[in-house]
């Protein structure tokens, strides 16, 4: 393996690649399989299980995936992705010409640094806390009636916009904006300005560019964008649980009213089912990418 | 590409229309207004949060008037001081954890010859919904191995959560890092720890210190895997979640307790970030 030409014998082959740094990587991976792959090996295995009488019982069956879709729970299913992919979708079309904006549109630097800055703190914020201000805002005295009643604007609380699909729909709008405007940024960064400036010139029109040039060469980007915000709201559970007020039930209040009910192979099937979902669609979106371009090529571009 | 290029020569003043929607100077505006009005949704709720938090009506619509009673409150009511103290605890230890893993394995992986696979398993949690992650963990821990969940479990689920991010912050850095230098301290008669701590360490800082700080923050506002992991220990954002998600009377406690974290944790954010984005741009 490392055998390497005579000539290309670098410091860091010679010297410590063959202790040091490959021993570290070899103790880490041990480690992180450990922590990350086996759980989630064993998380599938124990979808194939089924409860009764709150004893998991150890044969495997597919009666928990059978279970999964009766009792309502298929809808829940189709109301959870139909979600998810509505704020997908808004989070793209806000978040694709924002993040184009920024790294080619933005001409001063210490506004392009203030808006990363701002993209990037939302991750480390309490997620209960900034949720349940909406109620304050969105409630039927909250803050938006108020000065409609007040301006006389209306004369009766609007109440659809609180414990309301809308409800939940506009509180992951905020939440979910950063991870998908960040990897579009950073796929976009690595264009270079050269590309767009010779489409300009030979003729392109802005649209042009944007569907030949831009678009194919930041599709890594936007499917990672897509990844990032998909998953998390697929397996939303802040919002809907202080937003929905009960009336909009995900597959997250499933998993939970699971996991209270000690329904272990429910959990796992449920939390599985989510990956799944995440699985197809990616699957579906390089599919559809493959059409408009070729995503090797994509990555070739970006490690030049 | 040759053959368009070659159009392009032929006809050097091809489409002189330089006309129509696409052209419209407005689209870049109405993308960064568009963006801007999003991360207003952003702030706006912090905003708001810090105003019902010196509110006597918090949870009506109108903030005045104003008044200190609900930190009075929270100073009261002691419930919300063991939940915080985890919390800290936790963060703390994540933050070590993830600055000394993603330290050593972050220089170690440039120095592989293929190190595609490993970066890629290493950030695989970032493509696991917390929740799925967080009963995968729970599955596997509680019923598979058959443990006490608490504490080591969220501080386990809180290191498979933030140390991707701290690895890849060391890993920005770590990947332009020139080992000749090392080879040159070495030929001056440096010892394996000096080459280390005074030539490696410094030129990594910027990235060590992001890992600690990227582990300490995520783990003290993690609250999906937690939820699985907590066993009969609470953290603070459990506790806001629970308190937020029952009892309506318990919300201008949160809204005063999150506020002052945040006047805590926005400034650090926002100077490091700053920092770091500034910094990047240079380089």
């Amino acid at each position: 393996m490392s055998l390497a030409l005579p000539g290309q014998v670098s410091f860091a082959q010679r010297y410590s690649a063959l202790s040091g740094a490959r021993v570290v990587t070899l103790l880490f991976l041990v480690v992180w399989v450990g922590l990350v792959i086996l759980p989630l090996l064993v998380l599938f295995a124990y979808s194939f299980f089924e409860t009764k009488t709150f004893v998991t019982i150890y044969r495997p069956s597919l009666a928990t995936w059978m279970t999964l879709f009766e009792s309502g729970r298929w809808e829940v299913a189709i109301r959870t992705v139909r979600i998810a992919l509505t704020v997908t979708l808004i989070e793209l079309v806000c978040g694709f010409p924002f993040a184009l904006w920024l790294a080619k549109g933005c001409r001063y630097k210490s506004v392009q640094a203030a808006v990363l800055t701002l993209l990037t703190i939302p991750f480390f914020l309490d997620m209960s806390s900034r949720t349940i201000v909406w109620r304050a805002i969105l409630g039927r005295e909250g803050l938006i009636n108020s000065l409609l009643l007040s301006l006389g604007i209306t004369d009766q609380p609007m109440e659809w916009m609180l414990y309301s699909e809308f409800s939940v729909h506009f509180g992951m709008i905020a939440p979910y904006f950063p991870t998908m405007v960040l990897p579009i940024y950073l796929a976009m960064t690595f264009i270079d300005d050269d590309l767009i400036k010779a489409s300009n010139d030979l003729g392109g029109s802005p649209l042009q560019t944007l569907l030949n040039v831009i678009i194919p060469l930041s599709l890594p980007g936007i499917i990672a964008g897509v990844v990032f915000t998909l998953g998390p709201a697929l397996a939303a559970w802040v919002e809907p649980g202080m937003l929905g007020g009960g009336f909009v039930n995900l597959l997250s209040n499933s998993v939970e009213s699971a996991y209270t009910a000690l329904k272990y192979p429910v959990v796992a099937a449920l939390s599985t089912f989510v990956i799944l979902i995440l699985a197809v669609l990616l699957g579906l979106l390089i599919l559809l990418s493959r059409r408009v371009a070729d995503l090797g090529a994509s990555f070739k571009v970006m490690r030049s | 590409m040759a053959s368009d290029i070659g159009i392009a020569l032929t006809f050097p003043a091809a489409p002189a229309v330089r006309w129509g929607p696409s052209y419209w100077r407005g689209w870049p505006k109405l993308a960064k207004w568009a963006g801007y009005a999003v991360l207003a949704l952003t702030y706006f709720p912090l905003v708001w949060l810090a105003l019902m938090s010196i509110s006597e009506r918090p949870l009506s619509g109108i903030p005045f008037p104003l008044s200190l009673e609900n930190y009075a409150a929270l100073f009261e009511d002691r419930r919300w001081a063991e939940p915080f103290g985890v919390s800290l605890l936790l963060a703390l230890g994540v933050g070590l954890i993830c600055m000394i893993v993603a330290t050593a394995v972050g220089r170690a992986i440039p120095q592989l010859r293929r190190p595609g696979g490993v970066v890629l398993l290493a950030v695989l949690p970032l493509f696991v919904p917390g929740m799925t992650m967080g009963a995968a963990l729970f599955i596997f821990l509680r019923s598979f191995l058959g443990l006490k969940l608490g504490f080591w479990a969220i501080f386990l689920g809180h290191i498979v959560w933030a140390l991707p991010f701290s690895l890849l912050t060391v890993l920005v850095l770590a990947t332009k890092f020139d080992h000749r230098l090392l080879e040159a301290a070495e030929d001056l008669g440096a010892s394996k720890w000096e080459r280390f701590w005074d030539i490696e360490f410094p030129i990594l800082r910027p990235g060590i210190v992001g890992a600690g700080l990227f582990g300490f923050l995520l783990s003290f506002n993690e609250v999906l895997r937690s939820i699985f992991l907590r066993g009969t220990d609470t953290t603070m954002p459990i506790w806001n979640w629970l308190m937020a998600a029952s009892q309506q009377s318990q919300v201008p406690i949160i809204f005063a307790l999150a506020s002052l974290v945040l006047s805590v944790t926005l400034p650090l954010l926002a100077g490091f970030f700053w920092v770091l984005f500034v910094k990047l741009d240079r380089s």
